[in-house]
């Protein structure tokens, strides 16, 4: 096979399984809480911050995690006690509040480093050879991080019993607290839960992308045309909308250039809202 | 007036007061502050967040720039086609409102986020596209409007497009089609079912907020010389989302005041405080969770010392007569609906005399409301016809099937809780009466029928005009509710159980109106009921439902007798 076609191929599977896994914040978010958050990509912004700290302060890559884990779990926990709880059902107010969160979060990152790009250096460098052509070790790491972080989310949400105490509080909320479950710290939960994947996202793509404080909103977009195009509710809509989002994306970006690429997803999001607003997979 | 007179009075003698650095700075500032009304317009207004308007005040900016810089050596001609710059931003928005809000659910949400995209793409686009827009670095040289000498030449110029700008928002607001924007912000699904095309109610809302951006952006060009991407781009549509949220932005004024204080002020201390805007956002977020009416709100306290004199105006008669139009039958043939896997309407098949009481009764979830539902357009049937007098309604969208005659009472109270007894019951008069262009015509406010006259007589508490729906108690709502769909005087009037929660005093006079009503209006009318009391008092025909079909049709006592029904009712056999 024709060595570029391959890495042309692969490049697409890693846009599209990073996608996946960015957008998985946002759609356990706005799928389970009804809350859309617009400060989605702030949170993969520190998670990229992290990874920038944890490197230029000398530590091993993996220190960005504990490091993200805990900056969004805090984070989360606090924004969602201050402006979320007193606005569930009320999804227009809590749309401002992000927003209005989002500005904050980049106005800090500006204050404390600066507008300018920083860089992170890849933690794993080096290629290896697939199908007769050298790709690099850290993009092939990150497609299988992906799909393992999205099975095992998923997988749990399936199987253990906080999964299905969530199910419970999605689909009744008073009656799953008349059955003794914290609807509260539940929901608290699956709101940081989206925060630190959201976090988890920024450290995997930091050594990959320019980190800076604008970056996230390039992926909020990004991760709500995916849950436009793909539906809410399930993995199968989750890869689908990633698939024709990143898809679309990079295959018309490297056949012109990026700005048709940003319209071309502009138009199959408009496009999805007006024709199809429940998206490729519809539940219910 | 004599506000505006004050208002105008100081934009003249601020320069003289400030001085001609303030005057530069203000003269830029009133340009951002038409943008930012229009983003008043949209989300204090009309409810919905445009996230992305720097997009109109850029696309005005870079045409207008192109304009003057094409026209170098004859600046009139560019004076002249000035004002397409702006319109052609309004049509860009306008086409894009009709696009999105066709489909865009309830929140708003979608709407929001694709205009912030639409900002982001038209950045990228500007920084790209380096042979029309001279790319990262802008469009330069443009020359001035010609005639303008000084700064302040330039500040009276930017004053004057802002007031503009404000006279006619402030023409809006007061004219039916703010009315109709600010009910649709509190109560979308109730606007439609009066027959409003809620959709092209916000497109055109936002559509006037692209023609405010772009004229600012229009005079922005030649104003400034320069433009970049930086007025296409998030970074100043974000600012005016802020700015009409500090200022207030259910005000006329409110973003003109976040504008010229917040904007200049943090052009100021950018620099020199380095965490100005985080204090910024900060501030937004605690204007947004708990002080919704920002800095014009905390002026209101004092405004309504100074309540404007009013002149008592007299009342104008509506025209038109909808119950001049003929009864008709509704007829209900073969209907399925489904939601999910769930059949709620069996091949339900049903018809209604044009004239008469009847009603629907049924054990709960036999789906009375959801044949209401079908009928008024909400609910998609998949299978079957739905015809008002030979007329096939089916298919149709809400506001279509209003314009056809059917009113429609819901179960809970829902009427404008924020807009004054007066609005509520001028909306259900201009629903059927006003066309779309008298929707700017402040005078369609004084409108008031035959009918609302008999109404107020009955119930002297729908004459406090300015009293707040929301200050009624439920069964003054109630009453309220039914009242406004009397008032479009339908040929079929929908009632979901109109006395649900009401005293029998109240009970008593509301079947009293029912009555009254049929005989007005000379239509039908359908009432969903569980009381077999009112039933009884009120039915000429009573309809039974059961599991999304016709069970049962016949007088009263009929149906008292009938071993199906009272098997369904008592659980008898399956």
């Amino acid at each position: 096979m024709d060595p570029l076609i391959v890495t042309q191929a692969i490049n697409v599977l890693y846009g599209v399984s990073t996608l996946a896994v960015l957008a998985l914040g946002l759609a356990v978010i706005f799928g389970l809480l009804g809350v859309l958050n617009i400060a989605h990509g702030e949170f993969v912004m520190i998670g990229a911050y992290c990874a920038y700290v944890a490197q230029a302060g000398g530590w091993p890559y993996l220190a960005a995690l504990p490091l993200t884990l805990a900056v969004c779990a805090i984070l989360g926990l606090a924004v969602e006690w201050i402006m979320i709880r007193p606005l569930y059902r009320r999804p227009f107010d809590t749309l401002v509040a992000t927003w209005g969160l989002s500005l904050l979060l980049r106005k800090i990152a500006e204050a404390i480093f600066g507008l300018g790009y920083q860089s992170v250096n890849i933690p794993l460098p080096g290629t290896v050879k697939l199908l007769g052509t050298e790709y690099p070790i850290y993009r092939l790491l990150l497609i299988g991080i992906s799909l393992a972080v999205v099975a095992a989310l998923v997988v749990w949400y399936g199987q253990s019993r906080t999964g299905s105490r969530i199910r419970a509080m999605v689909s009744n909320p008073e009656l799953a607290q008349a059955q003794g479950i914290s609807v509260r710290w539940l929901a608290a939960g699956t709101f940081v839960t989206g925060t630190c994947l959201a976090g988890l996202g920024g450290v995997m793509i930091a050594p990959l992308v320019p980190v800076q404080p604008f970056m996230g909103l390039d992926y909020v977009l990004r991760a709500f045309f995916v849950l436009i195009v793909g539906g809410l509710g399930s993995v199968a809509g989750l890869f689908s909308g990633a698939a024709a989002i990143g898809g679309v994306d990079s295959i018309i970006s490297a056949a012109t250039n990026a700005a048709n690429g940003y319209f071309a997803v502009l138009v199959l999001a408009i496009l999805f809202l007006w024709l199809r607003p429940r998206g490729i997979v519809a539940r219910g | 007036m004599r506000a505006a007179s004050l208002v105008v009075l100081i934009a003249v003698i601020l320069p003289f007061l400030l001085g001609q650095f303030w005057a530069y700075q203000l003269g830029l500032y009133a340009l951002y502050a038409a943008a930012a009304v229009g983003v008043g317009l949209c989300w204090g207004q009309a409810g919905f967040l445009p996230l992305g308007q720097a997009l109109f005040f850029g696309l005005a900016a870079y045409l207008s720039g192109l304009a003057f810089v094409a026209f170098q050596d004859t600046p009139i001609v560019a004076v002249l086609i000035l004002p397409l710059g702006a319109i052609a931003a309004g049509l860009l928005a306008y086409l894009i409102g009709s696009l999105v809000f066709r489909r865009s659910g309830e929140s708003g949400a979608y709407f929001s986020m694709i205009t912030l995209a639409l900002a982001l793409l038209a950045f990228q686009i500007a920084t790209s596209w380096n042979s029309v827009t001279g790319g990262f670095n802008g469009l330069k040289g443009i020359p001035g409007l010609p005639g303008l000498d000084d700064i302040s030449d330039v500040y009276y110029v930017s004053a004057a497009i802002l007031l503009a700008v404000l006279a006619f928002a402030g023409w809006l607001y007061n004219a039916p089609i703010g009315v109709l924007w600010r009910a649709l912000a509190q109560n979308e699904r109730r606007l439609q079912l009066f027959g409003f095309d809620t959709n092209q109610l916000k497109a055109v809302a936002f559509g006037i907020s692209g023609l405010m951006a772009g004229v600012g952006g229009a005079i922005y060009a030649p104003q400034q010389g320069i433009v970049t991407p930086q007025v296409i781009g998030f970074g100043l549509s974000a600012e005016l989302v802020i700015w009409a949220a500090v200022g207030g932005r259910a005000s006329l004024f409110g973003p003109v005041i976040g504008t010229l204080l917040v904007g200049s002020l943090t052009a100021q201390l950018r620099d020199t405080l380095p965490f100005w805007e985080v204090l910024m956002a900060l501030f937004f977020i605690a204007i947004v969770l708990v002080f919704p009416r920002g800095v014009a709100g905390l002026a209101e306290p004092l405004l309504r010392r100074f309540p404007p004199r009013r002149r008592k105006q007299a009342a104008i008669v509506a025209p038109g007569d909808p119950a001049a139009r003929p009864p008709a039958k509704l007829a209900l043939d073969d209907v399925s609906v489904h939601v999910g896997e769930v059949t709620i309407l069996d091949q339900l098949s049903v018809d209604f005399e044009q004239a008469g009481i009847f009603c629907v009764i049924g054990p709960n979830g036999a789906g009375k409301t959801s044949m209401f539902n079908a009928v008024s357009g909400e609910l998609g049937a998949a299978s079957g016809k739905i015809g008002l007098g030979g007329v096939m309604t089916s298919g149709l969208a809400p506001h279509r099937v209003s314009a056809l005659g059917v009113a429609r009472k819901l179960q809970i109270p829902s009427v404008f809780a924020d807009l004054s007894i007066a609005d509520n019951l001028a909306v259900a008069l201009w629903s059927g009466r006003a066309g779309k262009l008298a929707l700017l015509d402040p005078r369609l406010r004084r409108w008031t029928s035959p009918m609302l006259k008999e109404l107020q007589s009955r119930y002297p508490f729908l004459a406090a005009g300015a009293r707040k729906a929301a200050e009624l108690s439920h069964g003054e709502q109630q009453i309220l509710e039914l009242a406004m769909a009397l008032l479009t005087e339908p040929r079929v009037l929908l009632l979901d159980e109109p006395c649900a929660g009401l005293s029998p005093e109240e009970t008593a006079a509301a079947m009293e109106i029912i009555r009254w009503a049929q005989q007005r209006l000379g239509g039908a009318i359908i009432i969903i009921e569980h009381d077999m009391s009112l039933v009884k008092e009120l039915a000429q025909i009573v309809y039974v439902l059961h599991n999304g079909a016709l069970l049962a049709k016949g007088s009263v006592a009929a149906i008292q007798a009938d071993p199906a029904v009272r098997a369904v009712y008592v659980g008898g056999e399956k």
